[in-house]
Formats: C-alpha cells, sequence, structure tokens
C-alpha cells in the first residue's frame, strides 16, 4: 500500500496490490497515509508460495483491471 | 452481562468525550470501541489522566511522539490515558514517556514492526537507580506475573501502540499470532547482580541516570546450560547454548541477517562467564563470532531468502557484536534467555535508549498509589 502511495506522491500512477486477507489493513494504512481512494485490486490470499503456474492464473486474470484502474484501456 | 444485553452509549459524542453509567458499563465500552488490549482497563476518567499528566510534570497538550501505523499525536495525556488504563502510578508515567519516546525515534521502525505478519513485540528494559524504587523487578521471574511495574509499564506502551499508534490487531496489526509479551513485555537489568558495568552504561549512559531502552524482539526462547565451574571453566558450553539459539535457522536474524537480538543471562551464567575474565564485550563478540551458519544450510532451508554467495561462506547472523544486547536478570541457575528479532524494517529493527527525565516529574504526596 505504502509503495503505490509513495509512487502517486511522485505523479506516477499506481495501482496497489492487495490479498483479501490484508484488506482491513489496507484500508487502515490508505486512511492514515491520507490517500483513501488510492486504487487498489483485490487478489485472492494467498499469492505468496502457491507455486509458479498458480501465481502465473492470478497474474494473468487481474492483469485487465490492473491496466484499467492504471487509466488504460483493457 | 455480555454486551448485547446492555444498550451501549454512543462511540464519541459532540463533545469528545465517552460516556457510561458506571465503571462497568465504562470498561465495556472501551472493549467494544477496540480500545483494550482484551483485558478489563482501568477507566481514564479526566481526574486519572489529570493526576497521571501532573505527575509527568509535563504540559499534558505537549506533543512528544508520532506513532505510527495511524501516525497518531502522542501527546502527554493521551500517554496518559495509557498509563491509566494500564494501571500505572502516577510515579511511572515518566518511564512510560521515555518508553513511548523511545519507539517513536525512527530508528525503532514502529510503523512497520505494528503492521508485519511478525510477531515482534518492544521489550523495554530498564536501567538506572529509579528502577528499584518504582519496583521494576528484575530478579526471579521479571518477565512473569506478580511484578506491578513491570506488567502496568509494559501494557501502557502496548495500549499507547493500539490506541494512539492504531496497532490493532486485524486491520493494522497483521502479526500472524503475535506472542504473549504484547501484552507487556517490561523488566529491569539485575544491576547488582552483575559482574558488568550496567547495560546501560555500556550503551553511552552516566550510572546515575535512568534509561529505558526498547527493542522488538520475539518472545523468549530459554537456553539451558549447567554453570559448572569444574566442568566449563571458560563458559564455552553456556556461550554455545546461547549462540545456537540466538542463530537458530528458525529465525529472521539467520535467515534474512542483520537486526539485533537480547540476550539475557541468569546471574549464575554472567558470574560464570565474567570469572573466565569475560567482559560484556568480549561475550558479545564471542557470541557474534559463533553465531553463524554455513551457507549452504541457510540456502537449503530457505532458498528465497538466504543471502547468495559461497556455500560454503560462514554467514553471521549479526553485522557487528554490538547488535547483540547483553544484559543480566532473572534468579540465577541454569536457564538464561534469548529473543531474535524481526530484523526486516528499514533500520533493520534498531534498539533505541531514551534517558527518563526526571527532572520534570514530580512526586505529589497522596497521589502514588492511585
Amino acid at each position: 500500500m505504502r509503495d503505490g502511495i509513495n509512487l502517486a506522491r511522485r505523479g506516477v500512477p499506481a495501482v496497489a496490490l492487495v490479498t483479501e486477507e490484508f484488506l482491513p489493513q489496507s484500508v487502515f494504512v490508505a486512511r492514515a497515509a491520507g490517500m483513501p481512494d488510492i486504487p487498489r485490486i483485490i487478489l485472492p490470499h494467498p499469492v505468496a508460495g502457491t507455486g509458479r503456474e498458480a501465481m502465473r492464473k492470478v497474474a494473468e486474470s487481474y492483469v485487465p483491471a490492473m491496466l484499467s484502474a492504471l487509466g488504460r484501456p483493457s | 452481562m455480555t454486551a448485547t444485553e446492555t444498550p451501549r452509549p454512543a462511540a464519541g459524542s459532540d463533545d469528545g468525550w465517552l460516556r457510561a453509567a458506571n465503571e462497568h458499563e465504562a470498561v465495556e465500552l472501551l472493549h467494544e470501541l477496540g480500545c483494550t488490549d482484551g483485558l478489563p482497563v482501568i477507566v481514564p476518567t479526566p481526574e486519572r489522566v489529570a493526576r497521571m499528566v501532573l505527575a509527568s510534570g509535563l504540559d499534558g497538550d505537549l506533543m512528544l511522539a508520532e506513532l505510527g501505523p495511524a501516525l497518531g499525536a502522542a501527546t502527554v495525556e493521551k500517554i496518559a490515558v495509557a498509563a491509566v488504563m494500564a494501571g500505572c502510578l502516577p510515579d511511572h508515567m515518566p518511564l512510560v514517556v521515555a518508553a513511548v519516546q523511545a519507539v517513536a525515534d525512527p530508528a525503532f521502525d514502529l510503523t512497520e514492526m505494528q503492521a508485519t505478519t511478525h510477531c515482534t513485540a518492544p521489550l523495554v528494559i530498564v536501567n538506572g537507580p529509579l528502577a528499584p524504587v518504582l519496583g521494576v523487578h528484575a530478579g526471579f521471574g521479571a518477565l512473569g506475573p506478580g511484578f506491578r511495574a513491570n506488567a502496568s509499564i509494559g501494557r501502557a506502551l502496548r495500549l499507547a501502540m493500539i490506541n494512539i499508534g492504531g496497532g490493532r490487531a486485524g486491520s493494522a496489526d497483521m502479526s500472524l499470532l503475535g506472542h504473549p509479551g504484547k501484552f507487556t513485555y517490561c523488566l529491569a537489568e539485575a544491576e547488582d547482580a552483575s559482574p558488568w558495568e550496567p547495560f546501560h552504561v555500556a550503551r553511552g549512559f552516566e550510572a546515575s541516570q535512568t534509561v529505558v531502552t526498547v527493542i522488538g524482539a520475539e518472545a523468549p526462547h530459554s537456553v539451558i546450560a549447567i554453570a559448572d565451574r569444574d566442568v566449563d571453566p571458560g563458559g564455552d558450553r553456556i556461550l554455545n547454548a546461547l549462540a545456537a539459539c540466538v542463530a537458530s535457522v528458525s529465525t529472521n536474524n539467520a535467515v534474512l541477517g542483520g537486526g539485533m537480538a537480547v540476550v539475557i543471562l541468569n546471574p549464575d551464567h554472567a558470574a560464570t562467564l565474567a570469572q573466565a575474565g569475560l567482559s560484556r564485550a568480549d561475550v558479545q563478540t564471542a557470541l557474534h563470532a559463533r553465531a553463524a551458519n554455513r551457507r549452504s544450510v541457510l540456502t537449503g532451508q530457505a532458498p528465497a531468502m538466504a543471502r547468495r554467495g559461497d556455500p560454503d561462506d560462514l554467514v553471521h547472523c549479526f553485522a557487528s557484536p554490538d547488535d547483540i544486547c547483553v544484559l543480566v536478570a532473572g534468579g540465577g541457575g541454569l536457564y538464561s534467555m534469548v529473543m531474535p528479532s524481526w530484523c526486516a524494517g528499514p533500520h533493520r529493527n534498531r534498539a533505541v535508549s531514551v534517558a527518563v527525565d526526571t527532572d520534570q516529574a514530580c512526586v505529589i504526596p497522596g497521589l502514588s498509589g492511585g
């Protein structure tokens, strides 16, 4: 979350990736850091450690949403 | 009485005060609002908070620090609220203030530490003349129950981290399991039972100062070693046992490398090491040298995190002997304790020491005792 917020503050289009277990923390951090509406995409939990194949599938299925959130047509 | 049986006052009100019909209702309200650690608290009424502020000798609205991740303003009054809730005596307030200032030091990495999935909690170490005066216990069972100052000062810091810093479990604090030291984790060094200069003196303070040192630490891990001068005159077995625990390949210090750790020697272990001619710095140097793993072991165990290099290299857990905080506490016997650390913050989770400002604090007749 903080990486996304710091990038956005520098004018770089940013979207934060958050797994669903960390959604409440992301809401808290975004509010505390003064950017409650930072775009974010909620990924399933866990992603890390699930293996290359599973991670590739997650990446493929969320890339359109990421591009869209970054302001490009998907 | 359960929370669902009794209507609760609205959380907050137009004038910013919480109101409740009685003490019991007030405690339930604070539980409901997520302002407690799960145990009952002393209700921070305006009178009790004002008394705590008065004992600090500071203005209530003086902002001493900013606590992350909420970036809440730690004013003297808000710290006093935490101290009241935790059950502190007004005399404890200067130590609580110092502990809050210490965790707010950027080197402590509080914001990241409160958010991590690791179990880390601030261990509060008190040194100097005020520790025994205020009853901060250093002897048998110092990290266990039964000692009011240890219990309430450590708890006050935790409540400040929750209510000012926003470190609520499950929303900001994502510790996967936490550890019991997240309720309270506070002791004094047993300076009288130590063969060496006090811990705070080794960190550059005067013996006459009272100093609070905080370090983000795991739960303590017991280390058994027989302090037998016939069998182990050089203290090698004690050092090996401590080093094996602090260098366990299950710790962040071993796998990620760096950060700090705490080694609490019981007075018998400390005496054996001192009689072998070792100073505190010698012990730190010996532990640093022995707290190491073969790189092939680390890469075999944690390939994604282990640092790269020659598989036959000996990889030290710590960058410097100074990164191993060695102090003396507890009763004398077989067991010492080791606390590895999280060590993953931007400053690698440094220990921070703050001198207690006793010039400001005042003892007010009739106030001590709550």
